[in-house]
C-alpha cells in the first residue's frame, strides 16, 4: 500500500470517530476541493477562460467548505454569504496588488523545474498567478467567516433583545478572538507552504534588497498580506451583515404585529 | 470631529505609508542601480508554436531607460527586451517603471528585476490601517506575535542551514514548541489557560506526526516523490518533514485555543458539569471548526502547485504523472496536518479536564 492510501485510509477512521456525520462531510469537502482544484487546473490547461473559471470555481470551493463543514442551515447560508461578499473585495484588491507588484509567472528559481517543459505555453500567466492567490485565501475567509457568524448567531440567539451598543461590542470582541487564531493558522500554513524557498534565499545570501524586488517572494508575501485582509475583513462585514439582518428581521415582526393591533398602538412603538 | 487614539493611529499609519510607499517608488531600497523606463517602442511581434502545439505570441519591444542613481546618473541606454503573451518567465515594460539594471563596462544596460519592493509597502500600509481599525488596541498583540514569530522562523532555518538538513525532526519539533510557546505567552499570558493550551497542542502534534510517521516508515514511504520538492537545496526529505511540522502548528494552536477557551467558560457558568457532558461538548466544538480548518491549510498548499500543475498538464503530460510531480507532496502535506487538526479535538479536550482546579477556586473566592 502506498503512504497516500494509507494516510488517507487513516484520516477517514479518525475523522469519523471524532466527528461521526459531521466528520464524514468534512472529509467529503477535503475530497471535493481536490476535484475542484484539479479539474480548475485541467480546464485552464485545455484553453478555458481564467476569468469564466474563476467565476465558477470560486463560489463553488466556499459552498464546499461551508456548507460540508457545517451543520446548520441558516449559519451556512450566512457564512456563504459573508465571505462570498469578502471574497469579491479581496478578488479586486488581488488583481490590482498582482498587477501593481509585476509579480507573476515563475521566478529563476523555478529554472531547473522547467527545463522539459514549454516556457511560452499560451496561458495569461498574470491571471493565473491571481487565480492562485485567490484560492490560496478562501480557506482562511471561509474558516473565519463560518466562526464570526457561528459567534454572532449564538449570541442572538441567547440575548435577542441585545442592544445595538452592546452588540458592537460582543462582535468586537468575538472578532478580536477569531483574528488572533486565524492569522497564526495562515502564518504557519505559510511557513509550511514556502520552507524550501526560504531556505533557498538564506543559502543564497540573498541580500534585502533583492530579495523585496524577487518576483517568487513578493508574490507569496502578497499572498499572505492578501489572506490576512481577507480574514480581517470578514468581522466587520459580518458583524454588519448580521446586525442589518436582524434589524430587518425586527422591523419586519414589528410591522406585522403592528398591523395586527391597532394602528394607534404603531405610533406608540414607534418612540 | 475629535480625533480619538485610534483615529490618530490610522492618519499616522496612512501618511507615513503613502510617503515611504512613493519613496519606494522613486528612490532604491539599498545598493542597486535604479532605471526609469523612459520611451517604449513596439518593434515586432510574431506567432510561435512549440512542440507541444502551444500557440503563443512573441513581442519585441525596445525601452530607453534613464539611469536614476549611482556612477551613470542621468544617462539613457536603450534595451530590447522580448516576452511572451504569456508572460510566464519573461514580461513586459511599461513606460515609466522602474527597474533594477546592471550597466556593463562595454556601455550595456542590462534589466534585471522590476521595481517590487514599493508594492509590498503598499499593501503592508493596507493591511496595517485594516488591523488597527478593525481590532484598535488589540492589533499590537497579532502585530507583536507575527514580528515574533517571523524572527523565530528565520532563526530556525539558520539552524536549519547549520545543520545542513540533517536531525530535522528533532530541529522542528524543538522550533515548534518554541513557537507555541512564544505564541501563547503572548496570546494569553502565563496561566494555567496558557499550559493547558500548550500541553494540547505539544500533545496533538507529537502523537498525530508520531503516527503519520510510523505509518511512512510502515509503508516504507512508498510513492512519496521526494524529488518533487520545489526549491530543494538540502535533503528534499528533510524539507518535507520540517515544512509539514510547522505548516500544521498554527491550526493545531487556533483549534486548541477555541476548544480550551470554551470549555473554560461553559465550565465556569455551568460548574456541575461531568466530564462526560464536558468530553461530549469538546467534541461538539471541535467538530464544527476541523473541516473548515483542514480546508485552509489544504488550499495554502495546494494552490501554490498550481502554476506548475497547468505546464504540466499544458504540456500533455498525464494526469497521473502531473500528480506526482506537482501536487502529491501537497496532499500529503495536507493529510498529515489533517490527522493533526483532528486529533487536536479529543486532546485539547482531555487537557481541558485540567481546567477544573481553577474554576472552583475561583468559585471559592
Amino acid at each position: 500500500m502506498s503512504t497516500m492510501t494509507a494516510l488517507l485510509l487513516v484520516l477517514l477512521v479518525l475523522i469519523v470517530l471524532v466527528g461521526g456525520t459531521a466528520g464524514l462531510k468534512s472529509y467529503l469537502s477535503i475530497l471535493i476541493n481536490f476535484c475542484l482544484i484539479f479539474m480548475a487546473a485541467w480546464l485552464i490547461a485545455g484553453g478555458a477562460n481564467i476569468w469564466l473559471i474563476a467565476v465558477i470555481f470560486i463560489p463553488l470551493k466556499l459552498a464546499t467548505i461551508v456548507y460540508l463543514g457545517t451543520n446548520e442551515q441558516k449559519l451556512a447560508d450566512q457564512a456563504f454569504l459573508s465571505s462570498l461578499l469578502v471574497t469579491v473585495i479581496i478578488v479586486l484588491l488581488i488583481l490590482g496588488l498582482t498587477w501593481l507588484g509585476q509579480a507573476f509567472g515563475l521566478g529563476d528559481q523555478d529554472d531547473e523545474d522547467l527545463i522539459g517543459l514549454a516556457t511560452a505555453p499560451g496561458i495569461n500567466y498574470l491571471l493565473i498567478t491571481a487565480l492562485v492567490a485567490i484560492f490560496s485565501t478562501l480557506g482562511a475567509i471561509s474558516e473565519a467567516a463560518v466562526a464570526m457568524n457561528a459567534g454572532l448567531l449564538e449570541l442572538l440567539r441567547q440575548t435577542p433583545t441585545i442592544e445595538p451598543a452592546a452588540y458592537q461590542r460582543s462582535a468586537q470582541q468575538m472578532g478580536q478572538d477569531i483574528l488572533g487564531t486565524a492569522i497564526n493558522t495562515i502564518l504557519f500554513g505559510f511557513f509550511g507552504s514556502n520552507l524550501a524557498l526560504f531556505i533557498w534565499y538564506l543559502r543564497l545570501n540573498y541580500r534585502l534588497n533583492k530579495l523585496l524586488n524577487d518576483k517568487l517572494f513578493v508574490q507569496e508575501a502578497l499572498v499572505l498580506l492578501e489572506s490576512f485582509i481577507g480574514v480581517l475583513l470578514i468581522v466587520p462585514l459580518t458583524t454588519w451583515l448580521i446586525g442589518w439582518w436582524q434589524n430587518h428581521a425586527k422591523n419586519h415582526q414589528q410591522k406585522i404585529t403592528a398591523d395586527q393591533t391597532r394602528p394607534s398602538q404603531e405610533s406608540r412603538e414607534k418612540k | 470631529m475629535k480625533l480619538t487614539k485610534k483615529k490618530t493611529a490610522l492618519l499616522l499609519i496612512a501618511i507615513l505609508g503613502i510617503i515611504v510607499t512613493f519613496w519606494a517608488y522613486q528612490h532604491p531600497l539599498g545598493k542597486g542601480t535604479l532605471a526609469q523606463v523612459t520611451q517604449v517602442q513596439s518593434v515586432s511581434h510574431q506567432a510561435e508554436t512549440d512542440q507541444y502545439q502551444n500557440k503563443d505570441t512573441q513581442f519585441e519591444q525596445r525601452l530607453t531607460l534613464r539611469i536614476l542613481n549611482g556612477s551613470h546618473q542621468g544617462q539613457t541606454y536603450q534595451v530590447t527586451n522580448d516576452y511572451d503573451a504569456s508572460q510566464l518567465i519573461n514580461q513586459r515594460y511599461y513606460h515609466n517603471q522602474r527597474v533594477y539594471v546592471q550597466v556593463s563596462h562595454q556601455g550595456k544596460a542590462n534589466i534585471l528585476t522590476a521595481k517590487r519592493d514599493w508594492v509590498l509597502i503598499l499593501a503592508l500600509t493596507v493591511t496595517a490601517l485594516i488591523l488597527v481599525a478593525i481590532l484598535a488596541k488589540k492589533s499590537w498583540l497579532i502585530l507583536l506575535s507575527v514580528t515574533v514569530n517571523c524572527l523565530l522562523f528565520l532563526v530556525t532555518l539558520r539552524l536549519d542551514i547549520w545543520r545542513n538538513g540533517t536531525a530535522t525532526i528533532l530541529l522542528y519539533s524543538s522550533a515548534a514548541i518554541v513557537f507555541a510557546t512564544v505564541t501563547f505567552l503572548i496570546y494569553q499570558g502565563w496561566r494555567r489557560k496558557m499550559a493547558i493550551m500548550l500541553l494540547s497542542t505539544i500533545g496533538a502534534l507529537v502523537i498525530a506526526f508520531g503516527l503519520s510517521y510510523g505509518i511512512m516508515r510502515a509503508t516504507n514511504e512508498q510513492g512519496i516523490t521526494y524529488m518533487a520538492v520545489a526549491y530543494a537545496t538540502q535533503s528534499p526529505r528533510s524539507l518535507f518533514l520540517g515544512q509539514t511540522l510547522l505548516g500544521v502548528l498554527g491550526a493545531v494552536m487556533d483549534e486548541s485555543t477555541d476548544i480550551v477557551t470554551s470549555l473554560s467558560e461553559l465550565w465556569q457558568h455551568n460548574p456541575q458539569l461531568t466530564r462526560r457532558q464536558l468530553w461530549h461538548s469538546g467534541l461538539t466544538i471541535g467538530r464544527e471548526i476541523m473541516g473548515p480548518l483542514i480546508n485552509v491549510l489544504f488550499l495554502i498548499f495546494m494552490a501554490a502547485a498550481l502554476p506548475m500543475t497547468i505546464l504540466y498538464l499544458r504540456d500533455n503530460n498525464t494526469i497521473s504523472y502531473t500528480f506526482e510531480y506537482t501536487l502529491s507532496l501537497g496532499v500529503l502535506q495536507s493529510l498529515i496536518s489533517a490527522i493533526g487538526i483532528v486529533l487536536t479535538v479529543p486532546i485539547a479536550t482531555l487537557a481541558s479536564f485540567l481546567l477544573r482546579p481553577l474554576t472552583k477556586e475561583a468559585q471559592a473566592q
